[in-house]
């Protein structure tokens, strides 16, 4: 019963998720065959998860059930690494160089700058409410 | 209708990952090992599918959906920001090489098997 619970719990997320990542990557289909869609999915996902895990969680009061849904279940599958291999081998494929190392780059360095950003953002905003509650 | 299938895929494909990232918790080992076989792993079935199936539908379930939701990039990238503020470089550096070189390989093999 407890699967089950767990499982519709990260299904819910997973769906919405996944469809958040689907419909971008049908709204930035350009005719140069440049994956906007995922870079975009990807970079915004892992801004957004540490902002959740480390900030909006304490914040909002989130339970352990909406953190399943949110991280593991909606941001896990709205973000993807299978897709973006998919895209480096289409582009190689394709012998676009500069598109594929442009992706490349901005995949691999940008996703982990903005998860550095993400942990920055979510400690400056603790900081910032831990201030404001003293000045009361 | 794609709604439905992209996202039954990725919720199948996501419980399978937190299955997974869970059992891997009961084993003590200070490494993400299990995000990086996952992220490996669905991107050689990605590869697969991508070759062999050559029904729409069936491929946004497996691919889009499935495969999208099973590999994560966020989970991967908070996994290495935190080994970062760690101070644990080598392994940082490690676990950022593994993941994207042998996943892109993953791929590559899949797709030629």
């Amino acid at each position: 019963m407890q699967k089950l619970k767990t499982f519709l719990i990260i299904f819910i997320g997973a769906f919405i998720g996944s469809n958040l990542r689907y419909g971008e990557s049908l709204l930035f289909k350009t005719s140069s065959g440049f994956p906007y869609g995922t870079l975009v999915a990807n970079l915004s996902g892992a801004l957004i998860l540490p902002f959740l895990i480390h900030y909006l969680q304490d914040r909002f009061h989130l339970s352990s059930k909406m953190i399943l849904a949110l991280s593991t279940g909606l941001l896990g599958s709205y973000t993807t690494f299978s897709t973006f291999t998919a895209d480096t081998y289409r582009l190689y494929q394709s012998g676009s160089w500069i598109m594929l190392i442009t992706y490349l780059t901005i995949t691999i360095v940008g996703g982990f700058i903005c998860a550095l950003l993400g942990n920055y953002l979510a400690a400056s905003r603790a900081f910032v409410d831990y201030a404001e509650r003293g000045k009361d | 209708m794609s709604v439905f299938i992209v996202g039954f895929g990725a919720g199948i494909g996501a419980f399978l990952r937190n299955e997974l990232t869970s059992l891997s918790q009961k084993i003590k080992v200070d490494f993400p090992i299990m995000t990086l076989l996952i992220n490996i792993v669905g991107a050689f079935a990605l590869g697969i599918f991508t070759a062999h199936i050559h029904n729409g539908s069936l491929l946004l379930f497996l691919g889009t959906g499935f495969c999208g939701g099973f590999t994560t990039y966020g989970t991967m990238n908070m996994e290495l920001s935190q080994l970062w503020f760690q101070k644990r470089f080598v392994r940082c550096f490690l676990y950022f090489a593994l993941t994207y070189i042998i996943g892109i390989l993953g791929f590559v093999v899949g797709i030629n098997l």
